[in-house]
């Protein structure tokens, strides 16, 4: 390890750089405890009314319980679509590695405006009518590449020798995912699996043009915004950053838990030890 | 040995291929083909046409739109960059038992809820915004100043607070070949600290920075969110129209035409940086790890 260099300057300017992300989302925090319906200062007591109003609120619960729906969706079926494309993708060398990698990898380089339009004239050209499913298939295509590029990324970091030590002994294609690679990875696709959870759950510009009669939370917020001053909406905001953060925690402390553990292990343990009898020999 | 099947790994792609096809790559297709048809309202019909591309060019509107498009584009893109850098460099190399904390904080940022922070500028920064209300306050003003929303500047803000963990990020990975000990040796040989920075750390994150410039840049000219809800009438730009073309006048191939002309634009820009790179040979620097 080398030491670390003094460097004020930059120091001075990384912390006024957290300051600049995070005094307006606290600002929003603070004002959504106000006892009065002002947004602003001067700050005239606490209250809780408007989580009151919010829990209260069916639109709002609704609009919550969609978007969980569609983030759990798309989590889980980009989780096993990711991984299978990543997992097939490291492991062959046909010519067509390059091209495919590109259409894996390029949504991310559309914004969202594109996606959600060229979705909707799609939907409305084969007569799907919008709703909570069209919108997770909007945010796979969104997600995937996130989630793609976090997990092939893990994949070719392995060592292969221990996956052809695994099938040279005998274990077939399934054992050796499930007993040699899975054991590896799976940190990290749980950490890339957050993500995805969390850019679904907070996808606006691209749901907007496939929700069709539906709402998701941020399609709440976006309507609240619009109309004048509501101050419940500091409110879901404050849930909403709770909600992430919380999500992020838990998902980094699982990920940090796992990669400790597989590390830990791999000293004790000689890592070519399959556990267990190996199933599914040719 | 090897399996015999090689055909297989690749089968396990097939879902997402087809799935990407179908739903990415179709729909992108058929968008772009709306754009030489013949616009008809809430649909377009058979011939196809340059017309909604020459309506897109010669309307005057359009080129204010395209104007504040590259202004705030450009502006959101740069100060990203340029704020990004000091912070990733101390990041790398200063931080110390601070680097987990703050890049913590960072990555936590970039997950807030992107509507979230809009609205959350719009309370900083409107009339009797926590700006105005703070410098009124501490008597440096006595009329609220308006100028700090609805226009470019509002959006720009807006824009760089968005991006500006994901530049960091990016920027921090691009340091990660560059070792202290580089910076050491540097300043062993003679060179000072703006030598250290020119020679020696800005051709490592060249690269990087400019495909987290093109990257925000892209992503806030298209934007029609922040602009709607920030940038009042002056602040408006493509994307607005674009949206407003496909769920207000319904004028599907007039918006087309512009989302693809807006597209071209983008791959002009990638194209020019691309060039710029290579032409000072900063796209080639590597330093081994």
């Amino acid at each position: 390890m080398t030491g670390t260099r003094r460097s004020p300057a930059t120091g001075a300017f990384t912390i006024a750089g957290l300051v600049f992300l995070w005094a307006p989302l606290l600002l929003v925090a603070l004002f959504s405890f106000h006892s009065t319906g002002s947004l602003t200062f001067p700050f005239e007591g606490f209250s809780t009314r408007w989580y009151d109003e919010v829990f209260s609120n069916e639109v709002i619960s609704t609009a919550a319980k969609n978007s969980l729906i569609v983030a759990t969706s798309t989590a889980l079926i980009t989780v096993l679509l990711g991984t299978l494309a990543a997992y097939g993708l490291t492991r062959t060398s046909s010519r067509l590695r390059g091209p495919l990698s590109l259409l894996f990898f390029l949504p991310i380089t559309l914004p969202g405006l594109f996606i959600g339009i060229a979705l909707l004239v799609a939907f409305s050209r084969v007569e799907w009518s919008l709703s909570l499913v069209t919108v997770t298939i909007a945010h796979l295509v969104y997600v995937f590449p996130f989630f793609f590029l976090v997990a092939r990324a893990a994949l070719e970091r392995l060592d292969p020798a221990l996956e052809e030590t695994a099938a040279d002994l005998g274990a077939g294609r399934w054992t050796v995912f499930r007993r040699v690679t899975l054991p590896q990875v799976w940190p990290v696709l749980v950490g890339a699996a957050g993500l995805a959870f969390a850019l679904s759950f907070d996808e606006f510009v691209i749901t907007f043009f496939v929700i069709g009669p539906d709402s998701t939370l941020p399609l709440y917020i976006w309507s609240g915004l619009r109309r004048t001053i509501d101050p419940s909406i500091n409110a879901i905001s404050t849930l909403l950053l709770a909600f992430t953060m919380l999500l992020f925690v838990v998902t980094f402390l699982l990920t940090t838990w796992g990669e400790r553990r597989r590390r830990g292990r791999g000293l004790t343990e000689d890592p070519l030890v399959l556990t267990g009898p190996a199933e599914g020999t040719t | 040995m090897r399996k015999p099947l090689s055909i297989g790994p690749l089968v396990l792609t097939a879902p997402a291929t087809v799935g990407l096809l179908l739903f990415f790559v179709a729909p992108l297709v058929a968008f772009g083909v709306y754009s030489f048809l013949t616009g008809t309202l809430y649909d377009v019909a058979s011939p196809l046409t340059l017309d909604n591309y020459k309506d897109v060019v010669e309307t005057d509107v359009n080129r204010r739109l395209a104007r504040n498009s590259l202004v705030v584009g450009g502006l959101a893109a740069f100060f990203s960059v340029l704020i990004a850098l000091p912070m990733a460099y101390w990041l790398r190399y200063s931080a110390g038992r601070w680097r987990g904390i703050v890049l913590f904080l960072i990555v936590a940022s970039f997950l807030a809820s992107y509507l979230v922070r809009i609205f959350a500028w719009r309370s900083m920064l409107g009339r009797n915004g926590a700006i105005n209300r703070g410098l009124e306050g501490i008597g440096v003003i006595d009329e609220p100043l308006d100028f700090l929303l609805y226009n470019r500047f509002a959006v720009t803000v807006a824009l760089v607070h968005i991006f500006l963990p994901y530049v960091v990020l990016v920027l921090y990975a691009g340091l990660a070949p560059l070792q202290p000990s580089y910076l050491e040796t540097a300043q062993d040989l003679g060179a000072g600290r703006l030598q250290r920075w020119r020679r020696v750390v800005l051709p490592l994150v060249a690269a990087p920075a400019v495909s987290a410039f093109l990257f925000v840049f892209v992503l806030s000219a298209a934007d029609y969110v922040t602009p709607q809800l920030l940038g009042g009438t002056s602040g408006i730009m493509l994307g607005v129209q674009v949206q407003v073309a496909f769920i207000g006048t319904g004028d599907f191939a007039y918006g087309a035409a512009m989302a693809f002309a807006m597209l071209a634009g983008f791959l002009v820009l990638y194209a020019l940086l691309a060039l710029a790179l290579r032409l000072t040979r900063l796209d080639r620097v590597r330093f081994a790890a």
